[in-house]
């Protein structure tokens, strides 16, 4: 079979026919379910909260208030200590849990909440970035604890007496200067929406106290986030609190960190019983969405088409938690760049309490919102020199070794080769298509991810050959059990079926920072690679002490190993060694700073990179683009499963085309009017593109076994700005606005016409 | 979210369903499908102690054609319509309107008298069976009537059906030669924005034409004044009267901004959907042929 119709992947066949376990599946004996009241009003101080008639009813057995949890360390946040386990006092946006019932079944937990009475006396709210940061707008919030190096390296920096959260700045030359002596400068303002991150599994957690211990069941992609935010609130060792990570249904950064954990551990914590707590997508809206964003980008150039300076500033609505925003904010700065040479840049990015949904990180966090601006601009630039907009940024294109930022790691790719792939790629779909109607667009994309180079893994080689793979990395869809097990296959020289992924449990797998940023494949990888040696000099050692084996010489082959032209099993050795036929051989990788002789330290571990062209029709007469093309084009390095690897680059792109096309979570009177499933549309496979390209280069450049780099974020980068520049460049009408409704684009081309 | 407890009835003969409805009164309410009434009932919108399920009572069953009708029982899904051959045959616009509703799984559950009774604006089949001169047939305990679609529908979630009636069937005039229908819609989010129903009827040289637009009002909405001045127009020269009277007609409509779109946008857009539903009903009419997807 090919390597396409044999993906590594033995989770692939449970999943369709419907036997994979997700949280929702399990059932813990004992266990109650919980449901939350949620506010309806976006900011009010609680005067009082009437639970009397909700507990009255039977089966109901218990109900969280703020009241029950004065006693814990009940604020917690990644980067800032702004949030309480459950509303105290105070609540900040619609949504936001309010109370919580436990019952004997879902249906009767509901039925409580509304029995439940809450008097609100309501507070003057802010919804708009811009009108937050007004002198005199509402204050969202007191002054908190910002914590150092807790879960991003560094802290938040918010101003005291202010709505903003987080500030972040960055010069390199002098960007005033340079902009004096452009010829020309452009500027101009870009928004991007609050979308929704819509994995299919809405968040789920099922939490239990037994002694003195705490196991949870999480849906979150950082279970050792969520193990150390719950040994904070609680007071609990690390150790005698143990997350299971089962096969989560999609995440998207919509599950990073920590999000309704806490709160799930608190009604578990006062029920002294299990409980269960399974959202509805609803309720999933109103927990997390990426950061809207406001990016003014000024750009200095030569009438010749060099970039002399650009100025970035980036105002992000961060919602009523800051949650990741913070890091958020500091890579939509850093996202601005580009793949370009940009001798004077200056960055700055604010990010602001609202009384909305808590902005949270979301697949390539802050890139999309900033390349949707710079890329943009990129071709408004290209247009007004009268330059081709592939060859302007040509002429400005760092090429491989050259730096993006002085204090960052070079670039690691070639973009000109992404971009020329693409367009050849356009032309060949375009001459089979006979397409001679439609207009193209492109644009570039390049992040800083892999964030964290601290991660570990445990092999156990057991005397049979067969082999544990035990991490947290957690399997969120994207494949990655498939690609451990391959990775570990290869460095281990053993067959596939001898592999075997665990299910994540902090309990037994050691420490990772967690499942983001297009970090797993890449860090596990590395840390396989790490514990295959460790295995390898174990055997090794055995090898030499019951068969005098040269040490040196002892490599791994199929089902044991091989030294000069003599071949053991493992049983042969471990049965000799051990004298028992019976026992294993643990493996543990490590990564951390100083791994591979410290080259993992500076940021970012490899560029993230994606080039994206899409070849567009537009009906002039209702608006609306129909894609009927479009090739993304990225060097990940290497692949490992083809199958999942050209489906995390289409998923991100169709993703992209949500928030191109229709998706905004749209506020009125401080509520959210679509956060439903029926009104907040999400592409559906009808729209998605006729003909679509997926060409992964492997160059084998990238820091990973076999010179693989990370991916699945990158292609969410480009598509928005291609299919607005390929708007522009066909029809005349440039929007500065996401979503392209079909509304916004007739608006454009008639007031184009018009003029 | 979760429904409340209620009492679930099964009857299987219509006289069944009378009682019970008398029985229970306001607590009551019958469902088919249950695409819309199951929404409703788990967002807490509505709330009944009884529940009655019509998915036995075979008299509402079926799609037949009656004389110069195709009659199309309550109980025929969105789905069953689109892919009858009977449908296909004599009622091809009405077939095609059909396939484009919703997605496959609200077709193959929900009901045309479903989405009828329920009367949510944002709809595709009243604008439609209004220009194609249908009719809804009502039954009671005591009698059966028959009201034109073009009346059926008075408002928002409101129609003139009287608490004990039901719907129990939809009659569509066969569409004959020389007459073609063509229903058109657009919207970027669920359910459509604006829907344009046109029909053409040639009739020994003289030439009518029916125009009626949905969704962007909270009842189907008879373009009247444009028929009147179209009337007898030939349909090749329909392209130099038309767009006037377009326009002018869809600027008058009363539309609402929302999250579909502004008013003046919907408005435009109801504009151009008259005018494309109108070539395409057209060209059906002429005998071309013309895919309805
Ligand atoms: C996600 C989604 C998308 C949709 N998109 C579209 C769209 O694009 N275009 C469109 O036109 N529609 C759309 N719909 C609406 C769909 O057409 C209706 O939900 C469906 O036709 C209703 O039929 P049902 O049998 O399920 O009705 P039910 O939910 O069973 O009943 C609806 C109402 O009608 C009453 N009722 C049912 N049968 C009878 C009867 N025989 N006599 C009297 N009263 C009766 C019930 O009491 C209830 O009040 C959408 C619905 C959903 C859920």
């Amino acid at each position: 079979m090919s390597d396409r119709l044999s993906p590594p992947n033995p989770d692939h066949l449970e999943k369709v026919t419907g036997r994979t376990q997700f949280i929702t599946d399990i059932e813990v004996p004992g266990m109650l379910h919980g449901k939350v009241l949620r506010s309806t009003v976006p900011h009010a101080m609680i005067k009082s909260i009437d639970v009397s008639a909700a507990l009255a009813i039977p089966g109901v057995v218990a109900v969280l208030t703020g009241a029950d949890i004065v006693g814990l360390n009940h604020h917690w946040g990644p980067s800032l200590k702004d949030r309480p386990l459950i509303a105290i006092d105070r609540v900040r946006y619609v949504g936001e849990p309010v109370a919580m019932v436990a019952a004997e079944n879902e249906r009767i937990a509901e039925e409580a909440l509304d029995a439940i009475v809450v008097d609100y006396e309501l507070l003057p709210f802010v919804t708009e970035a811009a009108e937050a940061l007004e002198p005199g707008a509402p204050l969202v919030h007191g002054n908190h604890e910002a914590i150092k190096d807790f879960y991003f390296k560094g802290e938040a920096k918010p101003v005291a007496g202010t709505n903003i959260f987080q500030r972040y700045a960055y010069e390199q030359g002098d960007v005033e200067k340079a902009f004096a002596e452009s010829d020309r400068c452009f500027e101009s303002k870009y928004e991007f929406p609050m979308v929704f991150h819509y994995a299919m599994e809405p968040h789920c957690v099922i939490a239990s106290f037994h002694g003195d211990s705490l196991t949870l069941w999480s849906c979150g992609q950082s279970p050792t986030a969520v193990q150390k935010v719950l040994s904070r609130v609680f007071d609990m060792p690390l150790a005698r609190i143990r997350i299971i990570s089962p096969h989560i249904g999609g995440g998207f950064g919509g599950k990073a960190s920590v999000k309704i954990d806490p709160l799930v551990a608190a009604l578990a914590w006062k029920l002294r019983r299990p409980v269960r707590v399974c959202l509805s997508i609803s309720e999933s809206m109103l927990t997390a969405r990426r950061l809207s964003a406001t990016v003014h980008v000024r750009t200095g150039v030569r009438n010749d088409g060099t970039i002399l300076a650009k100025s970035v500033r980036v105002l992000m609505n961060g919602g009523a938690y800051a949650d990741t925003g913070p890091a958020v904010a500091v890579k939509a700065a850093n996202r601005a760049i580009g793949p370009y040479r940009i001798p004077n840049l200056s960055l700055e990015s604010v990010a602001v309490y609202t009384n909305t949904v808590p902005g949270a990180a979301f697949r390539s966090i802050g890139g999309p919102q900033a390349v949707w601006a710079t890329e943009s601009q990129m071709d408004e630039i290209a247009e007004a020199l009268g330059l081709n907009p592939a060859e302007f940024r040509n002429r400005n294109l760092l090429r491989r070794g050259e730096h993006v930022r002085a204090d960052l790691r070079p670039i690691d790719v070639e973009m000109g080769e992404a971009m020329d792939i693409a367009a050849q790629e356009m032309s060949r779909i375009k001459a089979l298509d006979g397409d001679n109607i439609t207009y193209d667009g492109t644009a570039l994309g390049i992040s800083d991810p892999g964030i964290m180079p601290v991660a570990s893994v445990v092999m156990r080689l057991k005397i049979d050959g067969s082999v544990a793979v035990i991490s947290n990395s957690v399997e969120i869809g994207q494949g990655v059990r498939g690609v451990l097990r391959k990775l570990a296959s290869e460095q281990l020289n053993q067959p596939i079926e001898a592999i075997e992924v665990l299910t994540p449990d902090t309990a037994i797998a050691p420490y990772d920072w967690g499942t983001g940023a297009s970090r797993s494949s890449l860090m596990m990888g590395l840390a396989i690679e790490d514990a295959a040696r460790d295995i390898l000099s174990q055997v090794a050692e055995i090898a030499e002490l019951v068969f005098s084996a040269d040490p040196a010489a002892v490599r791994f082959c199929e089902g044991g190993i091989i030294f000069g032209n003599e071949k053991k099993t493992f049983s042969e050795l471990l049965h000799t060694y051990y004298g028992i036929d019976s026992g294993e051989i643990v493996g543990v990788g490590r990564v951390t700073p100083y791994s591979n002789g410290g080259r993992l330290a500076q940021a970012p571990l490899f560029w993230e990179t994606a080039a994206g062209q899409c070849a567009i029709a537009v009906d002039e007469e209702t608006g609306e683009i129909k894609v009927r093309h479009y090739v993304s084009v990225a060097d990940v390095g290497r692949v490992v499963n083809r199958a999942a690897a050209e489906g995390q680059d289409e998923g991100a792109s169709m993703m992209a085309f949500g928030h191109t096309l229709s998706e905004e979570l749209v506020y009125q009177d401080g509520q959210p009017i679509n956060a439903t499933m029926i009104d907040y549309h999400v592409p559906t496979i009808d729209k998605a593109p006729e003909n679509f390209v997926t060409v992964l280069i492997e160059s084998g450049t990238g820091p990973g076994p076999g010179g693989m780099r990370g991916m699945g974020e990158g292609a969410i980068l480009p598509v928005a700005p291609a299919i607005a520049n390929a708007l522009a460049a066909g029809y005349g009408a440039r929007i500065r606005e996401l979503p392209l409704t079909p509304e916004r684009v007739w608006r454009a081309i008639r007031e184009k016409r018009g003029s | 979210m979760f429904l409340a407890p209620f009492k679930h009835h099964r009857p299987t003969e219509l006289s069944a369903v009378f009682e019970a409805l008398a029985k229970y009164g306001d607590e009551a309410a019958v469902y088919a499908g249950g695409t819309e009434l199951l929404l409703a009932l788990k967002a807490r919108v509505l709330r009944y102690e009884h529940l009655i399920d019509l998915k036995r009572v075979r008299e509402l069953a079926g799609i037949k054609v009656d004389g110069e009708e195709l009659v199309i029982g309550a109980l025929a899904t969105h789905h069953e319509i689109a892919n009858s051959a009977v449908v296909k045959q004599h009622v091809p616009a009405y077939a095609a309107l059909s396939e484009g509703i919703a997605n496959i799984r609200v077709r193959s559950a929900g009901t045309l008298a479903g989405n009828l009774s329920f009367s949510e604006p944002h709809s595709d089949p009243p604008s439609l069976l209004a220009a194609m001169g249908a009719s809804v047939t009502l039954v009671s305990p005591q009698a059966r009537r028959s009201v034109p679609a073009a009346e059926f529908i008075v408002g928002e979630f409101t129609t003139v059906r009287n608490e004990d009636e039901l719907i129990a069937e939809i009659r569509i005039p066969l569409t004959r030669a020389g007459e073609g229908y063509r229903y058109l819609k657009f919207g970027h989010l669920e359910r459509p924005a604006v829907g344009a129903s046109a029909g053409c009827i040639i009739r020994g040289g003289h030439t009518r034409y029916r125009l009626w637009l949905g969704a962007l009002g909270d009842h189907p909405i008879h373009a009247a004044e444009v028929e009147d001045a179209i009337a007898g127009v030939p349909v090749a020269l329909l392209p130099d009267v038309l767009p006037k009277l377009a326009v002018s007609f869809a600027s008058k409509i009363s539309a609402t901004s929302d999250l579909h779109g502004s008013a003046d946008y919907k408005q435009h857009l109801a504009s151009v959907l008259m005018q494309r539903a109108l070539a395409a009903a057209c060209a059906a009419a002429s005998g071309e042929r013309v895919s309805h997807a």
